[in-house]
């Protein structure tokens, strides 16, 4: 859409300010919709009072709305001009000043298109004959955003400036950001609606397990060579002995041990399938962290036939900013275990692309039957925009013995186009099971975390001016300018089987005439979201330098035994000659760091995707 | 049903809900003509002389009783920068009546007013009622546009027209108020062109025209 073109052009900033007034929009909206609809439910209701329908009434004479019986000399009742029928004395409105009327409905129906403001959409059809009166501008607006922010991979991104708004009016750029000093606080308000979602995502990340699972080499496989056993069982207890201590130390460091014996541990599981959520904040009933499902995620499941269906309804409260879905029931499912007949089936869902145990949320899990009651209501806070980039994986399994899992269906429910608006869309429904998609195919976009910067370009007092001025003129600066960058953090990373990483940031500046300069962080041990604070000096580099030259950040996962370090994502600033690097993220990139050197002296904050 | 799982996922203020009907009016104009200001006036009868451009779209709600009925208004502040018409032209088709503003000491304000009123005619409905407002009329000494071209414009383009300032606090309500009025009359006429005769106010040729047909509206 051409619409969408110009939108992508608005920073967040400018997002930032207009999404309240689209959302406060569609509040006073629903307000509406909901009124409308009740004139509508009371002009129905007249309406079917009268009840007189067809030809068989004029038979009997009676009042077309009151139902009266009319006479044949007095209160004979008389014709409504608006809708032809009969009716008597009392059931006439004259609403002018004339003796023109309108019975009692046919009046009610005009006032109705009055207040539900019906006639202006009439008109306006005749104008615009496809436009529907529901859809107002503010609902599409949002629409695209979320289209667009699903391209820009919004959490920690701010959309790219565009290029004419950089360059042609940096003065119009400063009247905006300037007193809201958002900089700092646009990425800020992402992060943290990203890391509300994933601060804790420490444990597995099943969508990097699987990938690593596929592309170990032997090399790399020192870190994690468990994963790579044929045996079941084997990888039952291994994968088990790795992450449960840890995730339950992370998450909730005053419960009790486990013991270290697997079988009995899987006993513990069997004797209390729904532990109580571990921290606050969960589903009043649902888990959200297993132990196991690392291993049905990677693949270490049974399956049975799929059959059945499962029964949900899907709200989001604008208001607690919640997704709540409400998991009633599933019909006919497949036994899990079919020779015995024995089927104790639970549901699970994720909201994909999110496979981390943080985004899993559990119902109970329900004894000897294929058509197991819920009524749980499972609820992940999510901001609105994000929902567009969602799917909501609801999955149903079955607990075998041993804490043998078995999949019996799943349904992935895209929420671009879910309108959460619509109370229609928020009854329950059925929804069939079908067996699991191929491979996860939402893993091929690489996102492998965000690292968070601040850069800041130090010239000497003097140039900062030149620099102002636009690089008018082939006259070289002076070369004694200074590149500072702080490392601040990262977040999202892929992480060990553990959930922690051993991680330290390369960065290395690469100069016009190929020179490189190379600079590394310290290795933070065992984080999962390192704060390394580790600030980079690039000296003696000059703008005109600068604009010509790229600096990468990669971020590393220092191996055990100092082999090889393992490359957990790398960004970009700067410019590229190399056509290989994706269009988008290129000219983001390149963006952000044109901001940081048409700002001397200024801090500028970023948040990078890592690739 | 629907109602019933509505209840309880209310998100709805139903105090909101206490009024006739909903008009919705765009306030368009080149940028610090005065827009934001007027409006601020108008909804919150306050005046903030620092100019704070506006960003995208921006509106308040205001529920005024006129003629006899609570019409609560949605009122709409665009951005005047050329950057934010694609946000702000897609307001166009969902707006009732426009105020189209201009600032009596802004030449090129004034200039621009016919560009604008095409912007009206290309993305608003055909009936769309509009009101010309010079804005600032406060600074007379700064005034580069006289009432008398104003007027004439106005009168060139089918628009009425105001002289008005925020700051001062002249003119605005009387203009928000002509122009519910102007809308309203436009629904009468909408509605007496399907339905002549529940007014009375013209009936005779199309009341012969209307009887045959139009049982839609009542189906019985």
């Amino acid at each position: 859409m051409a619409q969408d073109a110009s939108l992508s052009s608005f920073q967040e900033s400018e997002w930032e300010v207009i999404l309240p007034v689209l959302y406060r929009d569609r509040a006073v909206q629903n307000v509406e919709e909901e009124r409308i609809r009740k004139l509508k439910t009371r002009l129905q209701q007249l309406r079917w009072r009268g009840a007189k329908r067809g030809g068989q009434e004029y038979a009997e004479k009676s009042c077309a709305r009151c139902r009266r019986a009319l006479g044949l000399l007095l209160n004979r009742g008389a014709v409504c001009q608006g809708c032809s029928h009969r009716v008597c004395s009392e059931c006439r409105v004259f609403p002018g000043r004339t003796r023109v009327w309108r019975c009692t409905v046919c009046y009610e129906g005009r006032n109705v298109r009055i207040k539900t403001g019906e006639w202006f959409f009439e008109e306006r059809a005749k104008k615009f004959p496809t436009e529907g009166r529901q859809e107002t501008a503010g609902a599409r607006l949002l629409q695209s955003y979320q289209e667009l922010s699903k391209i820009s991979v919004v959490p920690p991104t701010p959309p790219p400036l565009s290029e004419s708004w950089c360059s042609s009016s940096p003065g119009r750029l400063q009247e905006l950001s300037q007193p809201r000093g958002f900089n700092k606080s646009v990425e800020n308000l992402f992060l943290s609606v990203t890391t509300h979602m994933k601060k804790l995502s420490k444990s597995q990340n099943d969508v990097t397990s699987d990938k690593q699972l596929l592309s170990t080499s032997p090399e790399q496989g020192t870190g994690r060579p468990e994963r790579r056993s044929q045996s079941d069982t084997a990888i039952n207890v291994t994968a088990r002995k790795i992450s449960a201590p840890d995730i339950l130390q992370s998450l909730s460091p005053e419960s009790p041990k486990r013991p270290a014996n697997p079988v009995l541990k899987q006993e513990n599981l069997l004797s209390h399938p729904t532990p109580g959520p571990l921290f606050s904040g969960g589903s009043r009933q649902g888990s959200l962290i297993s132990i196991n499902s690392a291993c049905t995620e990677i693949g270490n499941f049974d399956n049975a036939d799929v059959t059945g269906e499962v029964e949900l309804a899907l709200r989001y409260c604008f208001k607690t900013r919640s997704l709540e879905v409400c998991i009633k029931s599933c019909r006919n499912l497949a036994y899990g275990e079919e020779r015995k007949k024995k089927c104790n089936p639970y549901v699970k869902t994720y909201l994909l692309p999110d496979r981390s145990s943080q985004g899993k949320r559990k119902t109970g899990v329900q004894k000897n039957t294929v058509d197991p009651t819920f009524q749980e209501t499972l609820k992940y806070q999510v901001e609105p925009a994000q929902l567009a980039t969602r799917r909501l994986q609801v999955s149903v399994w079955h607990l075998g013995t041993l804490a043998r899992r078995v999949f019996l269906g799943e349904v992935i429910i895209p929420l671009a186009s879910w309108d959460f608006g619509d109370s229609t869309t928020q009854a329950f429904r059925w929804h069939p099971l079908r067996a699991k998609a191929e491979k996860h195919e939402d893993s091929s976009s690489p996102n492998h975390g965000e690292l968070t910067v601040r850069a800041k370009l130090v010239l000497p007092a003097g140039t900062s001016k030149l620099q102002e001025a636009q690089e008018g003129t082939g006259e070289e600066p002076s070369c004694d300018g200074q590149l500072c960058l702080v490392v601040l953090g990262a977040q999202n990373l892929p992480v060990r089987s553990d959930g922690t990483l051993n991680s330290f940031v390369k960065g290395c500046l690469t100069l016009p005439d190929k020179q490189k300069l190379r600079l590394k962080s310290p290795v933070l041990k065992k984080q999962a979201c390192p704060q390394w604070k580790h600030s980079f000096v690039f000296n003696g580099v000059s703008p005109a330098q600068l604009r010509q030259s790229s600096l990468e950040l990669t971020v590393w996962d220092q191996a055990a035994f100092g082999v090889s370090d393992r490359l957990l994502g790398e960004a970009r600033l700067g410019s590229r000659e190399d056509p290989a690097g994706g269009a988008g993220s290129g000219s983001h990139s390149k963006l952000q760091w044109q901001k940081v050197l048409s700002s001397p002296n200024l801090w500028t904050d970023m948040t990078l995707v890592l690739h | 049903m629907a109602s019933a799982t509505d209840s309880r996922y209310g998100q709805k203020e139903s105090s909101d809900q206490n009024f006739d009907y909903m008009f919705k009016i765009l306030i368009i104009g080149n940028s610090s003509v005065g827009k934001t200001s007027f409006l601020f006036r108008y909804a919150d009868d306050s005046f903030t002389p620092a100019f704070v451009s506006t960003v995208g779209i921006d509106f308040k709600v205001k529920t005024i009783y006129r003629n006899d009925k609570r019409i609560k208004l949605q009122i709409w502040d665009t951005a005047g920068q050329e950057r934010y018409r694609t946000i702000t032209t897609a307001y166009y088709r969902g707006a009732m009546g426009f105020i189209l503003m201009y600032d009596i000491t802004n030449e090129e304000s004034f200039n621009a007013v016919q560009d604008w009123s095409t912007q009206i005619k290309t993305y608003s409905w055909d009936n769309a009622q509009v009101l010309l407002v010079g804005n600032k009329c406060d600074m007379e000494d700064e005034r580069v546009v006289s009432s008398e071209r104003g007027r004439q414009l106005a009168d060139h383009l089918g628009f009425e027209f105001f002289e008005a300032s925020a700051k001062d606090n002249i003119n605005v309500k009387q203009t928000f108020e002509r122009l519910v009025d102007v809308i309203c009359e436009k629904m009468s006429e909408s509605l007496d062109t399907a339905d002549p005769a529940v007014t009375g106010a013209k009936q005779g040729p199309q009341l012969t025209d209307q009887q045959a047909p139009p049982h839609q509206d009542c189906a019985c």
